[in-house]
């Protein structure tokens, strides 16, 4: 076993106390990964909860295989996903309208916020694969090694696909704008 | 804003800068608490789990279950399905008995709530399928119904009675129902299974709770079913019993099954560097798509060769640019989007439509019907829907027209001798006596419809001879080849020949497919009165009347940009590379207003989803050689084609570059997503080889989200078909 974080390692052992530090520290992390995922911070704190009791159940069959945030961040796609698809049914995309709803940050200015907002809309229509890419590593900051390891593919993969991302968002930004 | 790509430096700033709404306090302390319970409950399991390692385990019921969808899955009679059913309901509960030491514990738990173990009126919904009740369904829970006759061996007089009532007045309605009701049966048989295993001893005690399930559906009389006390079931007894007929109810299954089906390979990827070329024919038929259809609705998976993705893909019509002007029957549509199913490579669409028959004028027709009247068809779906569906066509055709009919069964003839439109009552009059009977004898038919083909030729109408069969085709001609040749010179004399298929279970769609290739002619699959109007009536100026023919398409990938395509379909329209220029070589053709899609999965250079390494020895692309400025360049497209009486081929090319590049597939038309919903569809039929975890559920959304004006609802209809399909997949 491999656990380098006493913390996760004494949760693993079925610390309760430490499990409950554990939630603490990353609730916030999956809740905003969750939100990006979705626009809707309704749906997002659906989906983190699933993620906290997912964890709750799983905890003690990490092996630190890969670091503890991938592993997070793998279960977090995973419910996330999963979430999506089944509520697709019943309320059929008004995530869009959600996202619209928002208000960004005007600090850096109108139109600035103006292009952090769309970014959300545009990341939506990027195809799954490169959607989570772009999410881990522009707006989580995992390098291209973690982010290959949370989607289990080589480093090469998340440049390729970043570069791809790139170039539809620049589009779509660019559409959005006008 | 600049039009210079983004980097990642300001792609981050982005993301950092925006505004997250905070989570409600409430809600994150409701997530911390759950997920506490659920930490909690994981811990006294594994303190538990060390005390009781013999716990049931789910091996056991593992392999039950696979013997039971093993069963569900290839016995339909209805009967022994319900049998065995209650069968293997009752030995797996007593597998179970005996491997649980903490069953008493549980039946405690069942005797205090009994309802919990009775299906609900909800549940006897689900099984309302024959007034028996679990009659025509596995019912999932051994009820005495099932025990009795099996264990015993002797049905009680109550019982006897009310199968044979019931038995007489479930019509047809109880074969579709089973359909429909199969996958939600088998589900739920496997939950009760669970259920009933979890709680073995409690099945004696919850006995009486479930037999009355049948009688809240069955009606009063069936009330008496509580009365007889199932005996204690023994595995000993129950087996040996229904297990010898399941191979004889899989025999005749598989006699249901004779629908013959070329096995073709799927495209396989080719490296660019090794292989630049791709050359096949076009291909306009639907059969595939009709057949398909046909079995999902009937409730199972069409055998992969059944499934021709191009042919699925073309079912559907398209809004592809139409071509200036009527001197070029068609121009291509380009676009290049990215694969919904694997995002590390693109799809590169080629449509192409035909030009509208309605600006030209239409040909007369010298039709010649060519009906197999043989036994076999005595089926409603077989010669009366013939009938219909050739009524149909009559009634768009134009007065100059003319019509003749041959029949072919013990033996050929002509029912009716060619005769104008103008007589259409002597027409109507001559399909309408057509009666099924005899065996099949098809090359003297259809050498007698040339024969009356050639009597009335005309050399500015389209003469065509339709054959219309629901299966082999016993040839006087006999041999396959032979006949396929005789078709060839006919096409060369003028006469083409075109397929109607009819039917289930003896159908010879490859023999189908080769006649209506060699004939310059559509094979189409009628199963339908809808489909006999998109066939005959809708798409009847493309399907009658060609503006080219011998249409071939070559593309050649510049290895500077592709590392690796990939042909999506089109198996059985391979050319040779050489063959494109070769104007011998016969190839599909294009009626008026008919729509050709073809899609190529592409891997882009440098792209992570190549499929093979690099050659270590071999060459490097060549990057000098002349090919200044094409560096940019996807691919060039070459089309070429024959006018209907031509005999040399003209060109088409265009080279295929970043112009038609989108960036996202949410760019694309309607018609562009619709097409690639219907190829992962197509594939996943297939085996789904290159759809990665591209499942129904995104097929579906993509589909659904692509529907466009479906003006005559096909494209919801395939939606349908998917929602089906995804209920029957494995």
């Amino acid at each position: 076993m491999r656990i380098k974080e006493p913390l996760v390692k004494r949760a693993q052992l079925g610390d309760r106390d430490a499990f409950a530090a554990l939630l603490e520290q990353n609730y916030d992390r999956i809740y905003r990964f969750a939100y990006r995922w979705c626009g809707h911070a309704q749906d997002a704190e659906e989906i983190t909860q699933e993620v906290c009791i997912k964890l709750g159940r799983v905890m003690g069959s990490f092996r630190g295989e890969s670091a503890f945030s991938s592993w997070l961040y793998r279960i977090t796609l995973n419910v996330a996903k999963d979430y999506m698809r089944r509520s697709r049914h019943t309320r059929e995309r008004t995530d869009h309208e959600e996202v619209l709803e928002y208000q960004p940050d005007q600090r850096a200015g109108p139109e600035r916020a103006l292009i952090s907002r769309l970014i959300l809309l545009c990341i939506e229509q990027l195809p799954e694969g490169i959607r989570e890419t772009v999410l881990l590593v522009h707006a989580e900051g995992l390098n291209h090694r973690q982010a290959g390891e949370t989607l289990a593919c080589a480093e090469g993969t998340i440049s390729w696909r970043l570069s791809e991302a790139r170039k539809a968002l620049t589009i779509c930004l660019d559409k959005g704008a006008s | 804003m600049s039009k210079q790509p983004l980097d990642d430096k300001q792609l981050s700033t982005l993301f950092q800068e925006q505004a997250i709404p905070a989570p409600s306090k409430r809600k994150r302390r409701q997530a911390m608490d759950k997920a506490l319970h659920a930490f909690d409950e994981e811990t006294e399991k594994k303190f538990q789990g060390s005390l009781h390692t013999n716990r049931p385990t789910s091996k056991p019921a593992h392999i039950f279950q696979r013997i039971g969808d093993w069963i569900m899955n290839h016995v339909m009679n209805w009967k022994w399905q319900t049998l065995i059913a209650g069968a293997v309901t009752a030995s797996l509960a007593l597998t179970l008995v005996y491997k649980t030491p903490d069953a008493p514990q549980r039946i405690q738990h069942e005797e205090m709530v009994p309802q919990a173990q009775a299906p609900t009126m909800d549940d006897a919904v689900d099984y309302d399928i024959s007034p028996e009740g679990g009659g025509s369904t596995p019912l999932p829970s051994p009820s005495p119904e099932l025990e009795a006759p099996m264990s015993s061996g002797q049905p009680s007089p109550v019982h006897a009675m009310a199968g044979g009532e019931t038995r007489q007045d479930v019509p047809a309605r109880r074969e579709h129902a089973i359909r429909e009701k199969r996958h939600f049966a088998e589900k739920k048989a496997r939950r009760m299974m669970m259920a009933g295993a979890a709680a073995p001893q409690g099945y004696h005690a919850s006995m009486p709770t479930l037999a009355m399930a049948p009688s809240s559906i069955g009606g009063p009389h069936m009330g008496h079913l509580m009365a007889p006390p199932a005996p204690p079931p023994s595995s000993a007894k129950v087996m040996p019993h229904p297990m010898p007929s399941v191979d004889a109810v899989v025999i005749s299954e598989a006699q249901e099954e004779r629908d013959q089906f070329q096995s073709v390979k799927s495209s396989p990827v080719h490296r660019v560097a090794e292989q630049p070329v791709s050359t096949f024919s076009v291909d306009v038929d639907s059969a595939s798509y009709s057949f398909v259809r046909r079995m999902i609705n009937q409730g199972r998976l069409p055998q992969p060769d059944a499934v021709r993705v191009e042919e699925m893909i073309n079912y559907f019509d398209y809004d592809y640019a139409l071509p200036q002007d009527a001197n070029t029957p068609f121009q291509p549509t380009v676009a290049i989007y990215p694969t919904p199913w694997n995002p590390d490579t693109k799809l590169m669409h080629i449509g192409i439509k035909g030009y509208r028959a309605e600006s030209v004028t239409k040909p007369r027709s010298n039709l010649v019907f060519l009906l197999d009247v043989s036994g076999s068809m005595h089926a409603e779906d077989k010669l009366p829907l013939l009938k219909k569906s050739l009524g149909m066509l009559v009634n768009t055709l134009e007065p100059e027209d003319t019509v003749a009919i041959v029949v072919y069964a013990g033996a050929a003839g002509t029912v009716l001798e060619p005769t104008s439109i103008r007589q259409k009552h002597k027409i109507m009059a001559a399909l309408n006596t057509l009666r099924a009977g005899g065996s099949t004898a098809g090359g003297q038919g259809i050498e007698l419809a040339y024969s009356l083909a050639q009597s009335n030729f005309d050399q500015a109408a389209v003469n065509r001879v339709i054959l219309a069969t629901d299966g082999d085709f016993n040839v006087g001609v006999s041999n396959i080849s032979a006949l396929k040749g005789l078709i060839a010179r006919k096409r060369e004399s003028g006469v083409f020949l075109s397929v109607l298929g009819f039917g289930r279970g003896n159908y010879n769609d490859h023999l189908m497919q080769q006649l209506a290739q060699n004939g310059n002619g559509i094979a189409a699959y009628i199963d339908s009165l809808n489909e006999a109007r998109k066939v005959l009536v809708q798409e009847a100026s493309a399907n009658l009347f060609p503006i080219a023919k011998d249409v071939k398409i070559q593309v050649e990938f510049n290895p500077k940009r592709v590392s690796e395509y990939r042909l999506i379909g089109y198996e059985t329209r391979h050319l040779a590379r050489e063959d494109f220029n070769n104007d011998k070589v016969d190839a599909g053709d294009i009626g008026a207003g008919h729509t050709v899609t073809a899609l190529y999965e592409i891997v882009p250079v440098g792209s992570p989803a190549q499929h093979s390494d690099p050659l270590r020895y071999g060459k490097k692309p060549s990057v000098e050689r002349g090919e200044i400025n094409k560096g940019g360049e996807f691919a060039y497209l070459k089309l070429r084609y024959k006018l209907p009486g031509g005999t040399s081929s003209r060109l088409i090319s265009q080279p295929i570059t970043d112009d038609h590049q989108l960036a996202t597939i949410d760019n694309s038309s309607t018609d562009q997503r619709f097409a690639a919903a219907v190829a992962a569809f197509g594939q996943s039929l297939k085996g789904g080889k290159y759809l990665n975890k591209f499942g129904y559920n995104e097929m579906i959304k993509l589909a659904l989200e692509a529907k466009g004006q479906d003006r005559f609802g096909y494209r919801a209809e395939l939606i349908n078909l998917m929602r089906l399909a995804q209920t029957l997949a494995p």
